[in-house]
């Protein structure tokens, strides 16, 4: 019944997707308000029809009817219930559902938030996010219907009479229960990691909530007002599509350092790059839009940022999604990439034949001009330069190359992570030094000797700091110079806070915490940006940490044996066999990690024997000064093998992102102003004559 | 009283047009310096991704570092866990196929298809180092016929892509 009720669901929902894009963009070119009542209808019952189908999605894995082949395919009679729940996202099939399911919701917020701000933008925003979300249904409903199931034709020859279908078969009769429940695969093991539940979620809301700027940038160019208004009512989407996309990205990096079990959390692979771009075009029109908002500069130039983010979204999951690139994370191969390639390219060339007419006509035409290299606007369009030049490089090595390569030359040019380094790091050092630099500038006009002034504290600050590391024995200079650019950075956003709490406080007379509150209250843009800085310097300083100063040995050991790896040792103290509840076998170590001589930590490093493969567990010793990372090799009860990894400063990579996400959702938090009450009547007033 | 006026300069003009060269200046040079750094980047860093049948024919890429696709043979892993090295055997697989689980699964039945040995130094074995799996490996193929690898990626389609009809299921319901 959940199918049938599913796949009903999903085809009214594609239905009220396209009927959403066809009659607001008819209310919105005509004018008429039935039609953009009618559309704007149409796409808030996307949300609760999709609701309701992927509840029966949830539902048949929950219940475990394996006719399903989505449920047969990702889960058996041996998977847990949280790992069944977040199986909706395990494969294909079902993350196709959940992202339609996430486009729907943020359409519905979108309409619930703007609908009367910006009646005049909405038919088209709405119309744009709902043939996106029509494009997606049409892939689920067509390629790949998680509400197939599985059934016999008693009829037909042997070896054809097993069929996948959305529908019943004349003469079909449901496989036998036993056997749907021998043969259902399982969770990938891989996907089986707190990460992975909660990372391809987060990641989806990132790439969904671009969509939304993206649409309002449609609209505005299609209903012709490219005055600011878009970007205002976009702005906040932008922040939380980017905040999303942060946290999806570092729990990516965090289920590749736990379960990858190579000792480190970026890899420079494709798939990761994909995602890694949107982010960079979303950081740079973050940047940006603040130039628009404050000088109305930079009107084609954000425009185009914001179809560039929604672009990279788009390639981003196509890359993911198809299986045409060599990957960790190609385990998704399937159909869909054609299609995807096709709606990629065509809403790309769409959003930049509108850019450009409305260029033409002259509607984007900046009302300010650059008044000087060090005024805030130049620097920021630097910073804003420094990102495109990440993406450009980033987008070239991962797929640039290899495509123009195979064109050109007939072979497939790659490069490896060497290569990716050796773009990036003078690139991230300029994201740095503008990162400290840019706001302390001032709009229209900045002076040498007032930046120099303000910068006085901050790299007096810096230089301290390094001098210390120095007398601490810190080296080689690389190192030093890295933690250098990077706390520059952080001690700008640092002195910057204190110097505003300083002149409440003089003024005011407030208390130090009170001032530091009251400055995140009035301005929470600016002191989140200084949060997520600082949080960008924290990051900076662990991933220094832990890429320059690794250590990684391996050692085999016998029963009792201690091993010394820098100033800590490692101790074989036992080996056994164990079951866990899923039937799994379990090969478990134990160990105990010394500190000069002293006991610190037990850890229990194993490998899971899963039918498809073995599954190594690290073991890990966490402070924030060091990682001591253990992996199992093999063993039994006399010897065993281990892969020993000190990873310095690397949960400043993790803290850092605690900090970019809390910043962040203080410069998104809104702000609770009652409006006033003659603008509530204005409202209603507006609301009547329509 | 500082001096106001409401008139432009008489040289407004030319210093808005100064001031935009400048900028777009600026704007060149970051941008060669930008091409320049992918340009001596990929000249340094790029290596072709070829097929084993190629690199074993064309002795122009031996002690080249190159990139290389193949199917695990499953038997002849062997792994040094003392010296922490690995070794094992990829069979040729067509640079284009289909289906690459069935194009790994092919290649191993074929026993005229060209083999390679591989080794990887300073290596923890990895999970998904199986049978049938595809290795993608980057390193260079040494005179002793060897090739050296210093990355190996790893896929698994067989085991995680969503089955096609099993067999199994075709067996006469109970209830039929």
């Amino acid at each position: 019944m959940a199918a049938e009720i599913g796949l009903a669901s999903l085809t009214l929902a594609f239905i009220s997707a396209i009927y959403a894009t066809i009659a607001s963009l008819l209310g919105g070119f005509r004018g008429e308000y039935s039609w953009q009542l009618s559309g704007r209808n149409a796409a808030l019952l996307t949300f609760p029809l999709l609701l309701l189908a992927t509840a029966c999605l949830v539902g048949a894995l929950l219940g475990e009817q394996y006719q399903l082949s989505y449920v047969y395919d990702v889960s058996d009679p041996q998977t847990p219930p949280l790992y069944r729940f977040t199986a909706l996202w395990g494969a294909q099939k079902g993350s196709l559902l959940f992202w339609a399911l996430l486009m729907s919701a943020f359409t519905f917020g979108a309409i619930a938030l703007n609908w009367r701000a910006e009646r005049r933008l909405m038919p088209y925003a709405i119309a744009t996010m709902m043939a996106t979300l029509a494009f997606f249904l049409g892939l689920s409903l067509l390629l790949e219907n998680p509400f197939e199931r599985w059934w016999v034709l008693p009829e037909m020859p042997a070896g054809e009479q097993v069929i996948s279908s959305a529908l019943i078969p004349p003469g079909a009769v449901p496989p036998a229960e036993a056997n749907l429940r021998a043969g259902a695969q399982g969770l990938n093991p891989l996907l089986r990691h707190f990460g992975m539940v909660i990372h391809p979620p987060m990641l989806y809301l990132g790439f969904v909530g671009f969509t939304i700027p993206f649409a309002f940038a449609m609209a505005a160019l299609a209903a012709g007002d490219l005055s600011s208004g878009w970007i205002k009512a976009t702005r906040r989407w932008t922040l939380i599509a980017w905040i999303f996309l942060s946290i999806g990205l570092i729990l990516g990096g965090r289920w590749a350092y736990d379960v990858l079990g190579w000792g480190g959390y970026w890899g420079w692979d494709p798939v990761e790059n994909a995602a890694f771009l949107p982010w960079l075009v979303g950081t740079a029109f973050l940047h940006s839009v603040m130039i628009q908002e404050k000088r109305g500069m930079l009107k084609l130039w954000n425009i185009v940022l914001v179809i560039t983010s929604f672009s990279a979204v788009m390639f981003g999951t196509f890359a993911t999604r198809s299986g045409v690139i060599d990957s960790v994370h190609s385990f998704a191969r399937s159909e869909v990439g054609f299609p995807m390639l096709a709606f990629w390219l065509v809403m790309t060339l769409i959003a930049l034949a509108a850019t450009l007419r409305r260029w033409q006509q002259g509607a984007l035409r900046d009302e300010h001009q650059f008044a000087s290299f060090l005024s805030r606007e130049s620097l920021f369009v630097l910073n804003n330069v420094v990102f495109m030049a990440l993406f450009i490089a980033i987008f070239w090595g991962s797929f640039g190359l290899p495509i123009v390569s195979e064109l050109i030359l007939g072979k497939e040019v790659t490069i490896g992570a060497e290569t990716f380094e050796f773009y990036v790091v003078p690139l991230f050092i300029a994201m740095y030094l503008l990162m400290g630099i840019a706001p302390l500038s001032a709009w229209g006009a900045s002076s040498a000797r007032r930046l120099g002034a303000a910068l006085r504290a901050p790299l007096a600050a810096t230089a301290a700091i390094v001098l210390l590391l120095i007398l601490l024995g810190t080296d080689p200079l690389v190192a030093l110079l890295g933690y250098g650019i990077a706390l520059f950075a952080g001690a700008v956003a640092i002195t910057e806070i204190l110097r505003g709490a300083r002149a409440r406080r003089q003024t005011l007379g407030e208390s130090p915490l009170r001032a530091v509150c009251a400055l995140f209250q009035r301005n929470q843009r600016r002191y989140g940006g200084y949060i997520v800085h600082l949080g960008v310097t924290v990051i900076g300083i662990g991933v220094i940490g832990s890429t320059v100063f690794q250590t990684e040995v391996q050692h085999t050991l016998t029963r009792g044996d201690t091993v010394a790896v820098r100033e800590y040792g490692l101790r074989f103290d036992d080996f056994f066999r164990a079951q866990a509840v899923d039937g799994r076998m379990m090969n478990i170590s134990a160990v105990t990690v010394l500190r000069d001589g002293r006991e610190i930590a037990r850890l229990r490093p194993r490998i899971d024997d899963y039918p498809q493969m073995p599954m190594t567990i690290a073991g890990a010793h966490s402070t924030l000064e060091n990682d001591f990372y253990v992996l199992l090799i093999k063993g039994d009860g006399a010897r065993a093998t281990f892969r020993i990894y000190i990873n310095p400063l690397v949960n400043l990579v993790w803290w850092g992102g605690i900090l970019l996400v809390l910043g962040t959702a203080i410069a998104a938090y809104p702000k609770i102003t009652p409006a006033p009450r003659a603008q509530k009547r204005e409202e209603l007033a507006y609301d009547d004559t329509r | 009283m500082p001096d106001t006026s409401w008139e432009k300069p008489k040289n407004f003009h030319t210093q808005r047009r100064g001031q935009r060269l400048k900028f777009i200046g600026a704007g060149l040079i970051i941008l060669l310096a930008v091409a320049a750094l992918l340009v001596s980047g990929t000249l340094q860093g790029a290596r072709y991704f070829i097929t084993v049948d190629e690199v074993l024919a064309d002795a122009s890429y031996r002690g080249r570092t190159v990139r290389i696709a193949g199917a695990v043979a499953g038997e002849t892993i062997e792994y040094d866990s003392e010296r922490a090295i690995i070794r094992f055997e990829i069979v040729s697989i067509p640079s284009e196929y289909d289906d690459l689980a069935q194009a790994l699964h092919a290649a191993l039945q074929d026993p005229a298809a060209a083999r390679l040995k591989i080794v990887v130094a300073d290596a923890a074995i990895p999970d998904l180092l199986q049978h049938e799996a595809q290795a993608i490996l980057t390193g260079e193929l040494g005179n002793d016929g060897i090739f050296h690898a210093s990355e190996l990626l790893l896929k698994c389609p067989s085991r995680f892509e969503e089955s096609t009809a099993p067999a199994g299921l075709s067996q006469i319901p109970e209830h039929a």
